[in-house]
């Protein structure tokens, strides 16, 4: 789909021609996006159209499957990130990454934020200043700053996944990856994140997969729509939901499948 | 319907009464154990034989003191779960973490077959090779010494921490592990700072069950420890010869006078080994459960 390619300033992610197999089955085809920095880009469509698999190429989780072969280039900053001699840590400090149902680690608040800066090296001095930065970003310190002691999993759902958005930042990443940060929660939880996130574009490049259409129109600039293994469509955000190109985008848009 | 309602609840408490049966098998051992047990008391005062220093049951002084067999069991158990403890746990990371799935399902069925060897074959095996191999490494005049039976013992127990420690290094939810990778931690950090946390509750059970398994583990230690009923000292006592409480009872129970004060003895060190052993079934079920990870 080269014609879905959109000449965009400053791509910060370039996917060129990028095919994916899970052993004899192909999840990926042919997919080709540039994705600009400092911009909420987010990918649609329905269960199993691989929009996941496609977000976890970036940075590199596909490597956890065994028989996940990939065919294509991804560029980050111009770099290759399949190249050889790239290092999956360093890219993963790079691309941060989201998931969909919250995971804190089972130990004290503080520790989860702190747990990314310790292990790239951040001294023990610097690591206050660190998790309150993040915290803050993530719009939980207030929530937090008396109880940092105690372990994450006493907070609720949403604070959780918001404490997973703050883990992620205290790396400082330059590109944060969600996939489908609010499939789990409530309403009012989900409205919270898709604020921070719209915050978070300032700083950070966001890609975000997400089963809810109002969601990617709310908070996004750019949007794909997928559809078994393939990019339909991609462009701005407004064009898609108002003046679809494709009747497939336009059936799945309105509701007619999915 | 009538006649299909009778056929359920008739299959219904034919099942019942049968694991029924298990509970009431526990009660009856329970009941004869502590009741022959406690008819030492007639002969010795419980003091003395918690706390007496000397097991002399058959001269005419005879003494029934625990405490040389009490440290007898103690020194080897804990001898063995220092040897098998990091073993096992090592192995149950390489199998549940590091190994190719391959190479997992191949290593697998060796550690059950290791679990189901009797335990006098290990005996054999510990007297043959492990007894003369500590005697000339040590220059000692026997080989047959706590360490021996400290070796076997954590060889014994080593299946049993391997599969529970696996077991529970398994179940840590795999989101866990790929919250830590996407943080850019590297494999191995990602064990050893969230999943071995995470899973060190089920971890400390298999420690106690290994535990429970040496501590009452009878011929092979009777086999190679050299069965001598003093108190070791610590630590070089873990060279010489002692004698577990259940080297005890399997040594000199086929020699007493039934009702005898030495047959009640015997019985005495039985309770002792049973409520032991149950203790540690109890902590090491009450951690399962308590810091059991919650996956939703």
């Amino acid at each position: 789909m080269t014609e879905a390619v959109q000449n965009v300033a400053q791509p910060q992610i370039e996917v060129e021609n990028l095919n994916l197999w899970y052993g004899e089955k192909q999840a990926l085809k042919d997919i080709s996006m540039h994705i600009p920095k400092n911009s909420v880009t987010a990918l649609i469509g329905p269960s199993g159209c691989g929009k996941s698999t496609f977000i976890r190429c970036l940075n590199r989780m596909n490597d956890l499957i065994k028989n996940c072969r990939i065919e294509g280039k991804i560029s980050i900053e111009g770099k290759d990130i399949y190249g050889t001699g790239v290092d999956v840590v360093d890219l993963r400090k790079q691309v941060g990454m989201v998931f969909q149902k919250p995971n804190p680690f089972p130990m004290s608040i503080y520790d989860n934020i702190a747990y990314g800066p310790r292990i790239h090296g951040v001294t023990k001095k610097g690591l206050d200043g660190v998790v309150e930065g993040a915290l803050r970003s993530a719009a939980i310190w207030d929530e937090t700053s008396d109880r940092l002691k105690s372990p994450a999993l006493s907070l609720s759902g949403g604070q959780q996944q918001r404490l997973c958005i703050a883990r992620t930042l205290a790396v400082k990443p330059e590109i944060i990856l969600f996939d489908e940060p609010c499939s789990a929660l409530d309403p009012i939880s989900t409205s919270r994140i898709e604020e921070l996130i719209m915050n978070l574009k300032k700083d950070y490049t966001i890609v975000i997969v997400t089963h809810n259409m109002q969601q990617a129109a709310r908070i996004s600039d750019h949007t794909g729509f997928f559809l078994m293994g393939e990019l339909i469509e991609f462009g701005q955000t407004r064009q898609i939901f108002q003046n679809p190109k494709e009747q497939s985008t336009e059936d799945y848009i309105t509701g007619r499948f999915g | 319907m009538f006649d299909r309602n009778y056929k359920e609840k008739s299959i219904e408490s034919v099942l019942f009464s049968v694991s029924a049966l298990t509970v009431i098998i526990l009660f009856l051992i329970c009941l004869f154990l502590f009741r022959d047990g406690l008819l030492l008391f007639k002969a010795t005062s419980l003091l003395d034989f918690l706390t007496g220093k000397f097991w002399y049951p058959t001269s005419v002084n005879r003494q029934f003191g625990l405490l040389p067999l009490f440290f007898g069991s103690l020194l080897v158990t804990a001898g063995a779960i220092l040897f098998a403890v990091p073993l096992g746990i090592a192995s149950a990371i390489y199998i549940s973490e590091i190994a190719h799935p391959k190479v997992a399902d191949f290593l697998k069925p060796f550690i059950e077959i290791l679990a189901g060897i009797p335990s006098v074959v290990f005996g054999f095996f510990g007297l043959v090779i492990l007894v003369p191999f500590v005697r000339t490494t040590f220059n000692l005049p026997t080989g047959q010494t706590a360490l021996t039976g400290s070796i076997m013992l954590g060889i014994m127990a080593l299946p049993t921490i391997i599969t529970i420690s696996e077991d529970a290094i398994s179940s840590v939810p795999s989101t866990l592990k790929q919250g830590s990778l996407a943080l850019g931690a590297t494999r191995w950090q990602t064990i050893y700072k969230v999943i071995i946390p995470a899973a060190l509750s089920g971890i400390s059970a298999a420690v106690m069950l290994g535990m429970g398994r040496a501590i009452g583990e009878t011929m092979t230690v009777m086999m190679v420890t050299g069965n001598t009923a003093i108190i070791p000292s610590f630590p070089g006592g873990i060279l010489d010869p002692v004698r577990t409480m259940t080297a005890t009872i399997a040594l000199e129970m086929g020699e007493v006078p039934q009702g005898s004060a030495h047959f009640h003895a015997l019985f005495a060190v039985g309770s002792v080994l049973f409520i032991i052993t149950f203790l540690i079934n109890l902590l090491a079920d009450s951690i399962k459960k308590r810091y059991r990870f919650k996956v939703d």
